[in-house]
């Protein structure tokens, strides 16, 4: 391509466009609401991700130790607990501490705990992350060996639910997302399919006169890439608009799920966004206008 | 030699026969009259003059080119030295007569001023003077075949091509448009025309290749 022909191929793909102002509009908003859909699932999986991650990380497990250890053997456990394969931290919790915690909990009711049970009752405890959360079992299982320790719990039963709980929302959050790209892809296909099907004369045309099948393309691209930049900065600007007082307003309500609000990652998923915009754009044109060439 | 067939044959995927072993040779500088009834194969051989079919079996040279054996990409060179006339004109209803004219040269790579000069002469050469800045839509049968053989004409071809040009227009428009192709041959483009109106070629002292089914059945410079 030349860069005398640059210009005439702008010129007619603007003219194009507002020639077919009709049709331009309407693929537009079909591109603008489908990366709007596509961005609000995005948004969605990443935040499902992530509150499941922050679930998950949640999970530990206190491993209580038998009375009558002497420090030496306390520091000799701490530090096979920490060489055990999985185990990424390990905080000591001496029983008075536990007590204090126990305390803590009954602090509205304004008793003293330790003078109605007498002497504390609540063993020296090693408080572990596992690495992995999912792996959080079998090593609960191998630090339970340990001697000196005589129990280990990491909420056996709810732990292995939520495991479940949280594959599902992540598997459908994808599907989900996937689902819409194909829509999306379809939808765009299939309007841009339209707005050439109405100019399949002109196209004809170009090719019985000559044109190179690049000639014809060009405008084609440009307005096709033109049309997805439009709608996907109209998709981002209302999606980051959304998001952003969503953050604002309901965060305080819904503090219990942590939004993901780093600029860094917001402002990749609109770069995302926009290159998906152009991406259609130009994979659609390139589709529905290749039957038309072969003449 | 402009145009050769070898026992050119063209089956459809439907199973039509359009075309069933035509050999015939057109030199530079001819005026051909196609002739034929319907689905006698006019149109099949029109487009494999241009390519936009190929030929089932046998051979077309153009200029001495095989265009049966031409790669995809050679086709657009081989086309800007046709022009196509068409019986529905084919204009583009949303460009001017003169952006119809331009649109042509632009394809094919002309520059603004070469587009400029030619497009004046090419509208003036069919009596269209004046009419340059009005919209298909706004001309008569006529005057729109003669924006539609300045465009076929404005690349300078060796070969004008025009599929019933008359088809759409009463008698008189018909002759109007004829004066301006003999106009045309004269200058030395070779013109191949196919037609049913007998009556503009019977006393044209033309070629007349009339095709049956298929098959050329008369290759004469009178009517039988």
């Amino acid at each position: 391509m030349n860069l005398k022909n640059f210009g005439y191929f702008i010129k007619e793909a603007l003219i194009s466009m507002s020639r077919n102002r009709v049709l331009s509009l309407a693929t537009v908003t079909t591109m603008a609401i489908c990366i709007l859909f596509l961005g609000v699932a995005v948004l969605l999986t990443i935040n499902a991700g992530n509150f499941m991650n922050q679930l998950e990380s949640d999970i530990q497990m206190i491993a209580y130790l038998d009375d009558a250890l002497t420090d030496n053997e306390l520091q000799a456990i701490e530090s096979v607990i920490k060489d055990t394969a999985g185990v990424q931290e390990v905080t000591f919790v001496p029983k008075e501490e536990a007590l204090q915690r126990l305390q803590a909990k009954f602090s509205e009711e304004d008793y003293d705990l330790q003078q109605t049970l007498g002497k504390n009752p609540l063993p020296n405890s090693f408080e572990i992350k596992a690495v992995n959360p999912q792996e959080v079992a079998q090593v609960a299982q191998v630090i339970g060996e340990i001697p000196g320790i005589y129990k280990v719990n990491y909420g056996q039963g709810v732990v292995e639910r939520l495991f479940q709980v949280t594959k599902w929302v992540r598997i459908l959050s994808i599907v989900f997302m996937v689902i819409l790209a194909l829509g999306a892809i379809f939808l765009i296909a299939t309007t841009i399919r339209l707005a050439i099907f109405s100019r399949r004369k002109e196209i004809y045309l170009m090719k019985l006169i000559g044109a190179t099948d690049w000639f014809v393309r060009w405008p084609f691209f440009i307005e096709g890439i033109l049309i997805g930049v439009i709608g996907a900065l109209i998709a981002i600007g209302l999606l980051s608009g959304g998001y952003t007082s969503l953050i604002n307003n309901a965060q305080t309500a819904l503090f219990f799920i942590p939004l993901v609000s780093q600029q860094s990652i917001l402002i990749q998923v609109y770069l995302a966004l926009a290159a998906v915009g152009v991406s259609l754009g130009t994979i659609g044109t390139y589709i529905s206008i290749n039957r038309f060439l072969n003449v | 030699m402009l145009v050769q067939f070898y026992n050119v044959t063209k089956v459809y995927s439907n199973g039509v026969k359009a075309l069933n072993d035509v050999s015939l040779k057109i030199d530079q500088g001819e005026f051909i009259f196609l002739m034929g009834p319907s689905g006698a194969g006019k149109s099949t051989f029109i487009k494999m003059l241009f390519r936009e079919e190929k030929p089932t079996q046998g051979q077309i040279f153009i200029s001495s080119r095989s265009i049966v054996r031409m790669k995809r990409g050679e086709v657009p060179y081989l086309r800007r030295s046709m022009g196509v006339v068409f019986q529905d004109f084919k204009l583009l209803e949303n460009k001017t007569v003169a952006e119809n004219i331009a649109f042509a040269m632009k394809v094919v790579g002309a520059s603004n001023r070469e587009i400029a000069v030619r497009t004046a002469e090419v509208i003036g050469m069919v009596g269209l003077t004046g009419k340059e800045n009005s919209f298909p839509g706004q001309l008569s049968g006529g005057e729109q075949q003669r924006v539609g053989i300045a465009r076929a004409i404005a690349n300078r071809p060796l070969l004008l091509i025009a599929d019933e040009p008359s088809g759409n227009l009463d008698m008189d428009t018909a002759t109007g448009i004829m004066d301006l192709l003999y106009d045309i041959n004269r200058k030395g483009t070779t013109v191949v025309m196919a037609t049913h109106a007998r009556e503009l070629v019977r006393d044209a002292g033309k070629r007349i290749i009339t095709l049956e089914a298929g098959r050329v059945v008369s290759d004469l410079c009178t009517l039988e």
